[in-house]
């Protein structure tokens, strides 16, 4: 998942909501849960704290009686964390009752440490117990019989806290186990939700992708009513595109038609006349058809560079011309031999190969003396290339060019501003079309003996 | 050799005519489809120059029915378009060669002379009779390096017995071949020029094949 994609965006904004609110939650059903198990506990403290002073201070006599039954059987057992104690306050002479959990140990009574009661008269104290872990005591002061006069007795009753506390981490953990899975789910069911409404964008990125490589010619399918009018618009535009395309091509064939045969006019009657002038206007014309010849090219070609998705099959475009070429060449008996790997596709226009190539196989008929080779092979995409490529050679058994003059010419074809009109070899619109495809061309010695030209172009 | 012109525009047709003529050839022209079409369907031409964008029928059509009727004379499509597709399109529609505009008539014309000897079988610029030796270039015949001095009729019919060296040529055919079709077509005028020629040229070069017609001996194709 890309960074800036709506994909992350829906997913990232889900996430960081569950990320804010599972944990909140979680905090609040905690302190709620735990709130409540203390309050339990403190409930069940007090009643305890109740039944020990009814019990023990519910006589007759001066001092407080064991109580009969405290419903608790940890009392019972030594260092359980259940205590009970009744003892007279401020140091006074009295009777001492503890329960046997307590063993020797005397409990600290907050009434001594100045805490205050609240409204029941009690009086909270969180201390460690005998063994060393936190208690929580409770305290009432009362009197045996509940006589003002009579000395007065501090009656205690105290619970591990421990056990408070490992109840709630116990239930914080399984509350934290839940949650997370909870969160995970949500994450996942977001993920889900997210793929699933964002794949008609998947569906239109496809489409639009064999549009550009030229399997199909309009966005196919019915698309979610949301991006329906997207299709609709891209569809138009595509349509648009391609008209102004063939409209461009049709008007530039026209003007070619409208200006070369005026100027083969002027050019053959300027040659027949010697006079200063008619040379001059020879010479202006000669200039004058070059330069149509050169833009006329260029502007076909800016045409076709706008062009979408156009595929055009290489054996069949090749063929005719080869076919064409060795018609126009048969009285020099030349032969063209074209070995094709199979389903060869040039990804771009017909006419823009046909150029090419007709131009390439004519220089190569031209200075070629019996034999000339056309090969295409398609190249995968390696590390360097991502695309695949179309790998065009076409070569001749002719005299061929230096290396000087090569690179002479392959330097001239690298730009289109300094690549004049008339170079004698048709080779600078050859280049200026693959490099308009974001190709090369690139020249080299053939082993046949003559020049080879090797065109790298995108390929289906 | 009789060629044909079809070009609608008026100033070039009358430029290709002109400079056809002065290369020795008789030449009809046409200035829209149909008058072509009818002229190539009927006449014996040894050459055809063919525009593709003409009035009332192109010359993709004009070249193809042709083709299909066995109209067999070279044809040099000239035209604007110069497109790959164009011209493998005028090729596959049964063209010689192809020109496209503009262009020098030098070029023209040595396109014509190429398809001219191509149709009747010789492969070098010049051809050889005998003592006679025809450079297709120049239009000049020479007889033993001594260049002859001929008029543009004598040249045709020279010209066009060289071209077919080897085989009788008929009065008729060489009548066809020789004038444009305004041209008053009387056998008798072929009879008048052929005795001017040997009074020009060794006599027994051109023999007379009694009832049949010509034939230029010792042809070099024949060696």
């Amino acid at each position: 998942m890309r960074f800036n994609s709506l994909a992350f965006r829906l997913f990232a904004t889900s996430a960081a909501w569950t990320l804010l609110v599972l944990p909140l939650a979680g905090y609040l059903i905690y302190s709620l849960y735990r709130d409540d198990v203390q309050l339990s506990f403190d409930a069940q403290l007090k009643k305890l704290l109740t039944a020990l002073a009814i019990d023990s201070m519910n006589t007759t006599g001066d001092a407080p009686v064991p109580p009969q039954n405290l419903y608790e059987p940890l009392f019972e057992v030594t260092n359980s964390g259940w205590y009970w104690q009744v003892r007279p306050i401020d140091g006074a002479p009295g009777r001492t009752l503890v329960s046997p959990s307590l063993a020797s140990a005397i409990l600290p009574s907050p009434y001594a440490k100045k805490f205050p009661t609240d409204n029941t008269g009690t009086r909270w104290m969180n201390v460690p117990g005998p063994t060393g872990e936190t208690i929580r005591i409770l305290e009432v002061i009362d009197t045996p019989g509940h006589e003002p006069d009579k000395t007065k007795y501090s009656v205690i009753v105290a619970g591990p806290l421990n056990w408070l506390e490992a109840t709630v981490a116990k239930f914080r953990n399984r509350l934290t186990t839940a949650l997370s899975l909870f969160g995970l789910g949500l994450m996942a069911v977001t993920l889900f939700q997210v793929r699933f409404g964002l794949l008609p964008l998947r569906r239109i990125e496809k489409g639009l992708t064999s549009i550009r490589s030229g399997e199909a010619s309009k966005l196919e399918g019915q698309l979610p009513a949301e991006i329906e009018p997207l299709q609709n618009e891209l569809n138009a535009l595509i349509q648009s595109n391609n008209e102004i395309v063939d409209r461009a091509r049709t008007q530039v064939g026209n003007l070619a038609h409208a200006l070369k045969t005026p100027l083969a006019v002027i050019t053959n009657e300027a040659r027949e006349d010697k006079s200063p002038f008619a040379v001059k206007v020879a010479e202006q014309a000669q200039i004058m058809r070059d330069q149509v010849g050169h833009y006329l090219d260029r502007a076909r070609m800016a045409a076709s560079a706008g062009a979408i998705g156009r595929v055009t099959p290489f054996e069949a475009t090749a063929d005719p011309l080869v076919r064409a070429l060795e018609r126009i060449n048969r009285d020099k008996g030349i032969a063209i031999y074209l070995q094709v790997a199979a389903g060869a596709k040039f990804q771009g226009e017909k006419q823009d190969l046909e150029e090419m190539l007709g131009n390439l196989l004519d220089n190569a008929c031209k200075w070629g003396r019996k034999r000339v080779q056309l090969k295409a092979v398609i190249v995968a995409p390696d590390g360097k290339v991502r695309a695949k490529r179309l790998v065009v050679t076409v070569e001749d058994d002719g005299p061929g060019l230096s290396a000087e003059q090569r690179a002479k010419i392959g330097k001239r074809g690298m730009r289109l501003d300094e690549t004049k009109p008339g170079s004698g070899l048709g080779l600078s619109i050859v280049s200026d079309l693959a490099t308009s495809y974001r190709g090369s061309m690139s020249l080299d010695a053939s082993p046949l003996g003559g020049l080879l030209v090797r065109l790298e172009l995108p390929a289906v | 050799m009789r060629a044909l012109v079809v070009e609608d525009d008026k100033d070039l047709n009358r430029q290709l005519v002109t400079a056809l003529g002065d290369a020795g050839y008789a030449v009809d022209t046409a200035h829209d489809g149909e008058e072509g079409y009818f002229l190539g369907d009927t006449e014996p031409y040894d050459v055809v120059i063919l525009d593709i964008g003409l009035p009332k029928m192109d010359g993709i059509s004009i070249l193809e029915q042709w083709r299909r009727s066995e109209r067999k004379m070279p044809v040099i499509i000239l035209t604007a378009r110069d497109r790959w597709s164009d011209k493998v399109t005028g090729m596959d529609a049964g063209a010689d060669d192809y020109l496209a505009k503009p262009f020098h008539m030098e070029e023209l014309l040595a396109r014509v002379r190429a398809q001219v000897r191509r149709a009747s079988g010789h492969a070098k610029a010049e051809i050889e009779c005998g003592p006679l030796r025809l450079d297709t270039k120049s239009a000049r015949v020479t007889c033993e390096g001594q260049q002859i001095k001929l008029t543009s009729h004598e040249f045709r019919l020279l010209a066009y017995l060289m071209h077919h060296n080897g085989r009788v040529v008929s009065r008729t055919e060489l009548v066809e071949h020789l004038y444009d079709q305004d041209f008053d077509r009387d056998s008798n005028t072929i009879e008048v020029f052929i005795g001017r020629l040997r009074k020009k040229i060794p006599v027994d070069v051109i023999q007379t094949v009694r009832g049949l017609g010509y034939r230029m001996s010792q042809g070099a194709d024949e060696v």
